[in-house]
């Protein structure tokens, strides 16, 4: 069956094999090497498309065939992104609604006394530093602007709410506000003012009420006013609703307050003239009771109170970090039990040559995949939910580029380090062992 | 031939487990050659080092003492990448199949492909799928691991292990997960193809329904090459 045709090999040539097809490489020993056979592929390195390619199709071969594990893997990521998006959706959206009043006050530049902390809270500086600041040519007009808190009775309910006001001299034009414009006129009548369309549903239904009966009497403080339009600002941290009326009626409804302690002053410059030298000179002619700030300057302001001074910032920080160390956790338990379960496999794939590199970029190309995987649901879940939670809770939480980039970002870094993490299980696959 | 273009050159070949009073010597000194194309079988008891043999030969290990040769490279000294280039040029077939339960017959075998550069994937395939044939699993390239035999699946490996042109053939007991039948068929499979090719093959086993394919048996025992009574090549009829 077996008998042989061939001498038994003995030291010395063997003339059965041609020296070309000898399967190890002469040139190593010092031999000439024998021509390349036609169409023997060269040595030479792979590619490296293929040498990311292979691996990460290796990798997703693996995954796809355990539905479960790549089922409850996948949602594992899912729930992390999910987390970080609404962690940083309602940080982002409380910051945003903090913000809110001294974001919708349109200005070239704000003077605030250096103590105000918190527009809700503030120290009042004279009046007399808006004239002041008329000194520089380039300055075209200068508004003081009055912020206190008054309760508004519920047209509907008689229900009294503490209300934000917002006066200054509205037709003057140096400080805008959402639909203030059309409503100038109206509201030059004494007692008037414009109704924060935005502020929560407890004041009432005041837009139906305004569009059935159109302007219509309000009690706020101890005074009848009346609503004549409507302007948007939206509801902040230190006011649920806010409305803006001019400097006169201000005074009518807050009688205890003196004209000459304003709270902000509003600049408005000369078409042309560069914000920021104004804003130098400004510092350099104001007393020291003032600070310049441009508008983005003064909503910083307000914000950074809001996240140094309030836990608030930690608090979503500390979500946002907890949703990804799960997240990175239950990734790594996926692939390292996919590791453990499968030691034999990739020791025999280090036997067969393939070396640890390459095996480190299929662990870490599955852990990239379940990123990919876990956040394209995650962000459509995203999607959805900001959409469900910002209606209930009147909070502006809305999708942007960046987040979208931002925790994409962190999703494929949380995976990665799972990914490098579950690789030194790796080592355990040790081929020395299979034999 | 000189002995540089052996495929496998072993001398003085020692290597121990263990540090200081645990260590515990499993080789001792040994000598080994295998020609070009030949097929040779080690035997011997459990513990007489055969694998350890082995592993040290598959670049699996690194060497502790002496001189081994293994298609050209020496080991001894040989770095990690030295050692894993080196196992692309060795089939290996273990005492199980161990073959990706996740990939398909076709794919564990285009496996041994991927590793060298320049082959498309369709030609990787259609190599897979000749090498498939060739073990006679023409049929079966679709199939997953687990719905094949365990002779088929050591078909596979076979079939993975002679894939990548290999220079040496190292199997470890191929036939110890199978029945005599399919057993018996599997080695002389290995047999057969890598006389084609001119491939050598160094075998471990214990069984003796397999002894006969040799050109030479070696024994070892106790970490020793020891001079058998078939140790010359077996040529029964």
């Amino acid at each position: 069956m077996n008998a042989l045709t061939r001498p038994a090999p003995a030291f010395g040539p063997a003339p059965d094999l041609e020296p070309a097809l000898l399967p190890w490489a002469p040139e190593r020993m010092g031999e000439a090497p024998p021509p390349a056979p036609a169409g023997a592929p060269a040595r030479r390195r792979f590619g490296p498309v293929e040498a990311l390619w292979l691996p990460l199709r290796l990798a997703w071969r693996q995954l796809r065939f355990e539905k479960a594990r790549l089922a409850s893997a996948i949602a594992g990521v899912m729930f992390a992104c999910v987390l970080v998006f609404m962690q940083l959706g309602f940080r982002a959206a409380l910051f945003e609604s903090a913000t809110a009043l001294l974001s919708a006050m349109r200005a070239d530049i704000f003077l605030m006394h250096p103590m105000t902390i918190v527009s809700f809270k503030p120290e009042p500086l004279p009046r007399l530093r808006a004239s002041q600041a008329l000194a520089l040519p380039e300055v075209a007009a200068a508004v003081p602007v009055y912020l206190t808190q008054a309760t508004w009775r519920n047209p509907a309910t008689g229900v009294r709410r503490a209300m934000q006001l917002v006066g200054f001299d509205t037709e003057a034009g140096v400080m805008d506000i959402p639909g203030l414009a059309p409503l100038t006129e109206a509201l030059k009548r004494p007692d008037t003012m414009a109704f924060d369309i935005r502020s929560r549903p407890e004041f009432g239904p005041v837009a139906r009420l305004l569009g059935e009966r159109g302007p219509f009497e309000v009690q706020l403080g101890h005074r009848m006013m009346e609503v004549v339009g409507l302007i948007e600002i939206g509801p902040s941290f230190g006011a649920d609703g806010n409305v803006v009326m001019s400097e006169l009626n201000f005074r009518r409804v807050v009688k205890e307050r003196l004209p000459s302690q304003v709270d902000l002053v509003a600049i408005k410059l000369h078409p042309g003239a560069d914000r920021d030298a104004a804003m130098a000179r400004l510092r350099a002619i104001l007393p020291p009771d003032v600070m310049v700030l441009s508008q983005p300057q003064l909503v910083q302001h307000e914000r950074s109170y809001w996240e140094t001074a309030t836990p608030i910032g930690f608090i979503f920080m500390f979500g946002s970090l907890m949703g990804l160390v799960v997240g990175m956790v239950i990734v790594y338990q996926i692939l390292f039990s996919d590791i453990a379960s499968h030691l034999r496999e990739y020791a025999t794939l280090k036997a067969m040559g393939y070396s640890n590199l390459y095996l480190g970029k299929v662990v870490l190309g599955a852990a990239l995949l379940l990123a990919v995987l876990g956040f394209v649901p995650g962000f459509a879940i995203s999607v959805l939910l900001y959409d469900v939670v910002g209606k209930g809770t009147f909070l502006p939480l809305g999708m942007d580029a960046a987040r979208g980039f931002g925790v994409f970002g962190m999703i494929f870094g949380m995976c990665g380090l799972a990914g490098l993490l579950a690789m030194r299980k790796l080592r355990d696959a040790n081929p020395a062992d299979m034999f | 031939m000189t002995e540089a273009a052996l495929p496998l050159v072993l001398r003085g070949v020692s290597y121990a487990f263990g540090e200081g009073e645990l260590r515990r010597p499993v080789l001792r000194a040994v000598d080994l050659e295998v020609r070009p194309g030949e097929i040779v079988l080690l035997t011997g008891p459990s513990g007489s080092g055969k694998t350890t043999l082995l592993t040290l030969i598959g670049a699996l290990r690194a060497m502790q003492e002496g001189s081994c040769r293994v298609l050209g490279q020496e080991l001894a000294g040989a770095s990690e990448a030295q050692r894993v280039q080196l196992r692309r040029r060795i089939g290996f077939i273990f005492q199980q199949h161990n073959l990706l339960g996740f990939l398909t017959a076709r794919q564990n075998v285009a496996m041994a492909l991927e590793l060298a550069p320049g082959r498309g994937e369709r030609e990787r395939l259609a190599e897979a799928g000749r090498m498939l044939a060739a073990v006679g699993l023409g049929d079966r390239g679709e199939s997953m691991p687990d719905q094949l035999s365990g002779g088929q699946r050591q078909r596979v490996a076979v079939a993975r292990a002679l894939a990548g042109r290999p220079g040496l053939i190292l199997a470890d007991e191929p036939t110890a997960a199978l029945d005599r039948q399919s057993g018996g068929e599997v080695v002389r499979l290995l047999r057969d193809l890598a006389r084609q090719r001119g491939v050598a093959i160094l075998l471990v086993t214990h069984d003796p329904r397999i002894l006969d394919l040799a050109d030479r048996i070696i024994a070892m025992e106790d970490g020793r090459v020891v001079p058998a009574p078939q140790a010359d090549p077996v040529r029964t009829g």
